[in-house]
């Protein structure tokens, strides 16, 4: 709408530089590490549209608006390998206790928000066309914070050997969640025919859910380690 | 982030201050559209004897309103054509910053009184200068939707009292609405002409051997004419119904001509040029002021042909009205046509009556109102047939039309009635004898293909519809004079409509209320996250070994 407009969806992505400010992050000088696995989320992104341009069909012409089941699960086998990336970065990215989990998520998260909403704010929120969708791709993008540490934590836990072996299943099947949220979540907001903002909450509750489990695993952990 | 300020001279000392010089002016440049967007036709625009007609600007950047909220310069009309009353356009003309219509979805369908409703304020809109842009769009789901969208906001507003809260929060929710069109102003066309063409029947020549004492000159000469409208409220050709007159005429007494024994003694002149009364017949004026022009010696009368066929059917009584300047004597040429074409109208054709309608030509005004009145200053007995009585009728003007058949018929009839009265007058016959039956028959065929002539100059087909049959044909141009044009034309571009949803100020206001209150949420949540932590890491071994323990055991049970 206006050059307001697009400050007040900016300013709906502070969480972000708040997480960053209050985590600790900032005192660890941590910046660079970020960017770092921004760049890793950049280099994943790109292997991923390599593979889905060569190995799958792609039908957008004909099911347009459509939520195509069978595409929606082939398009999330896809995304296993942003596990992989997070895996990469939590091998790569030096750090110490909580802030290296913080500095993965929050690195990919960043990352995405800048490379797949940047140019969509800029461009559109700043139009004369006034449009919700702005306001709540911003929300939106909160919720996948939460969600990307979540997968950071998750990706974490799965990598280490002294974890309880009971545990190990649940956070398999946390992970499996995560990854194939874009088919169940989203499938079943499109059958339910939900709207934009009630999808948003069931999102950001779906996202508290399998992130506040994860938490209580992890600080099960990481009071056994000692960190 | 000042205490990051290293990390971020770190990505300055690089050379990103360069990529950033590249990359701003494209985001800057990146202009978005996600409107809707509709494709209107601006209002004509044209100057006659210095005098300025049709909507004199043309970008529109302001907010749309109904017909019954607009208030001041900034706001834009959006409006159903059907809505608009006269009194409303000309309120619109002297304070809005825009009109846009929308033009009904089927004229035809519309009750007689709608129709003429429609057409009385095309015709003041045609009348006057109006110095906002005006637009004019088809029917169209999308826009409907949005005039419906501002007009029930409007009336919702209106009749409920509502407190100062209610009435802050309507006006925080309201749905405003934000047209631009991109039209550039239209340049005077520096090359606007009219183009007139001329021809005539030369009589035959053997004939005229047998009568020793008849100079070809001297046979006295019938004059047809016409013009063709090539401009409306818009840029479109509305209905030339009087060209394919003049054309069938000439088809159906070529035949009359061609044969020796039916040659009259009468030279047939037909002349059409692309100016009709919007443009004050600049055409025939400039034709009666050329010298060599078809000799205007013995003129017996001439015919002009106005609005023959209506273009939308109306419940008026089907009557040819015969317009003359002064009301002929007895014996003249034009009260014997008159009554000729009385007989004929009664034998020929059903339910058509002729009346003669005379108004004298006011000389102080310069607008002309019927055509013959150019010929009858220069003394030439003249007269008009047209279908309408009055010379301010909206028909003679209209872009509305109604479907191809009746248009066709009531044609087919007028040109019958024509050509028997001038058959019956030339050849001084009966009027009770029937000349165009049998091979000669006015068909579908003569008028059809005449129907959708546009101008004189598209695609030759007039010049050659007069080359085939016509002698000394010749087409003139008028051009306006550089100093001072008597008439000018404007290059009209259609436009593009974008409509823009927008909110409020107020609303971006109030949403950075809110957005700063979810953010202290936030803040507040990450702040005692740590507090969290510790409460779920001291549960979590217990409680996650509790759970895991009991369903061990409770698998063992099983």
């Amino acid at each position: 709408m206006t050059l307001y407009h697009f400050g007040n969806c900016v300013a709906l992505l502070m969480p972000y530089y708040f997480t960053y400010k209050y985590s600790g992050l900032s005192e660890y000088g941590a910046f660079w590490k970020c960017v770092q696995a921004g760049c890793i989320y950049i280099f994943t992104q790109l292997c991923k549209m390599l593979v889905l341009a060569t190995f799958f069909y792609s039908d957008t012409s004909s099911n347009s608006g459509e939520f195509n089941f069978f595409t929606e699960i082939l398009r999330c086998s896809v995304d296993v390998a942003d596990l992989l990336g997070f895996a990469l970065i939590l091998s790569r990215i030096p750090g110490k206790g909580h802030s290296k989990l913080i500095t993965a998520g929050l690195g990919w998260a960043t990352a995405e928000v800048i490379l797949s909403r940047g140019i969509m704010l800029w461009v559109g929120a700043r139009g004369t066309e006034f449009s919700w969708i702005y306001i709540q791709k911003c929300l939106e993008s909160n919720v996948l914070l939460v969600q990307h540490l979540t997968t950071a934590t998750l990706i974490w836990l799965f990598t280490r050997h002294d974890l309880n072996k009971a545990l190990k299943p649940l956070v398999s099947i946390l992970l499996a969640v995560t990854v194939f949220k874009g088919v169940w979540l989203e499938g079943m907001l499109h059958i339910l025919s939900i709207g934009a903002w009630s999808a948003i909450a069931i999102k950001a509750l779906v996202a508290a859910v399998i992130g506040f489990c994860s938490l209580h695993i992890y600080a099960g952990l990481a009071q056994q380690i000692g960190i | 982030m000042l205490n990051d300020a290293d990390n971020f001279a770190d990505i300055f000392r690089g050379g990103l201050p360069y990529y950033l010089l590249i990359t701003l002016p494209i985001l800057i440049f990146c202009s978005p559209c996600l409107a809707s967007e509709f494709q209107v036709m601006s209002m004509i625009k044209f100057d006659v004897n210095g005098e300025h007609f049709g909507s004199r600007s043309s970008a529109i950047s302001l907010e749309a309103k109904s017909l019954y909220t607009w208030n001041t310069g900034r706001h834009c009309v959006l409006a159903r054509l059907l809505d608009i009353s006269v009194s409303d356009l000309n309120e619109i003309r002297q304070k809005a910053g825009g009109l846009i219509v929308m033009l009904p979805k089927d004229v035809q369908a519309l009750a007689d009184d709608v129709k003429d409703h429609v057409l009385m304020l095309e015709q003041q809109m045609l009348q006057q200068s109006i110095p906002v842009p005006v637009y004019f769009a088809h029917f169209n789901k999308e826009l409907e939707h949005i005039i419906n969208d501002i007009t029930y906001t409007a009336i919702d507003n209106d009749t409920k009292n509502k407190t100062a809260a209610s009435q802050l929060l309507l006006s925080v929710s309201a749905n405003g609405y934000h047209v631009t069109v991109d039209g550039q102003n239209s340049a005077a066309n520096k090359n606007s002409k009219v183009p007139v063409i001329q021809g005539e029947f030369l009589p035959n020549q053997l004939p005229l051997k047998h009568m020793e004492n008849t100079v070809e000159g001297s046979l006295p000469l019938i004059l047809i004419t016409a013009s063709l409208k090539t401009f409306g409220i818009i840029n479109d050709y509305p209905l030339n119904a009087d060209a394919a007159v003049l054309m069938s005429l000439i088809e159906v007494f070529s035949k009359l001509h061609s044969m020796i024994s039916t040659a009259p003694k009468y030279r047939i002149g037909f002349l059409l040029s692309d100016s009709g009364m919007l443009l004050n017949f600049q055409g025939s004026k400039k034709w009666l002021e050329m010298d060599d022009n078809m000799s205007l010696q013995n003129v017996e009368f001439v015919l002009c042909l106005d609005t023959i066929t209506q273009s939308l059917t109306n419940n008026q009584p089907n009557v040819l009205y015969l317009h003359v300047s002064k009301p002929p004597k007895e014996k003249t040429s034009i009260s014997q046509f008159f009554k000729l074409l009385k007989s004929v109208a009664g034998h020929h054709a059903e339910n058509i009556t002729v009346e003669g309608v005379h108004k004298k030509i006011n000389l102080a005004d310069l607008k002309l109102s019927w055509e013959h009145e150019r010929f009858s200053m220069k003394r030439y007995p003249a007269f008009t047939l047209s279908s309408v009585k009055a010379p301010g009728s909206p028909f003679r003007t209209t872009m509305f039309r109604d479907n191809e058949a009746h248009i066709v018929q009531q044609t087919i009839t007028a040109v019958k009635i024509i050509a028997e009265t001038l058959a019956c007058y030339m050849y001084k016959i009966d009027t009770l004898s029937e000349v165009f039956s049998g091979d000669a028959v006015i068909s579908e065929a003569n008028i059809l293909p005449y129907l959708g002539v546009k101008s004189i100059l598209q695609n030759n087909d007039i010049k050659d519809g007069f080359e085939k049959y016509l002698k000394n044909v010749k087409i003139i141009y008028d051009k306006p004079d550089a100093r001072e044009p008597d008439f000018m034309f404007y290059n009209g571009i259609d436009a593009k409509l974008n409509v823009y949803r927008v909110k409020p100020a107020i609303f971006d206001l109030f949403l950075t209320i809110a957005i700063s209150l979810y953010l202290s949420t936030v803040y507040l949540a990450i702040q005692f996250f740590p507090n969290f932590y510790g409460v779920v890491s001291t549960n979590s071994n217990d409680s996650i070994g509790n759970f895991f323990r009991n369903s061990q055991n409770a698998l063992k049970r099983k």
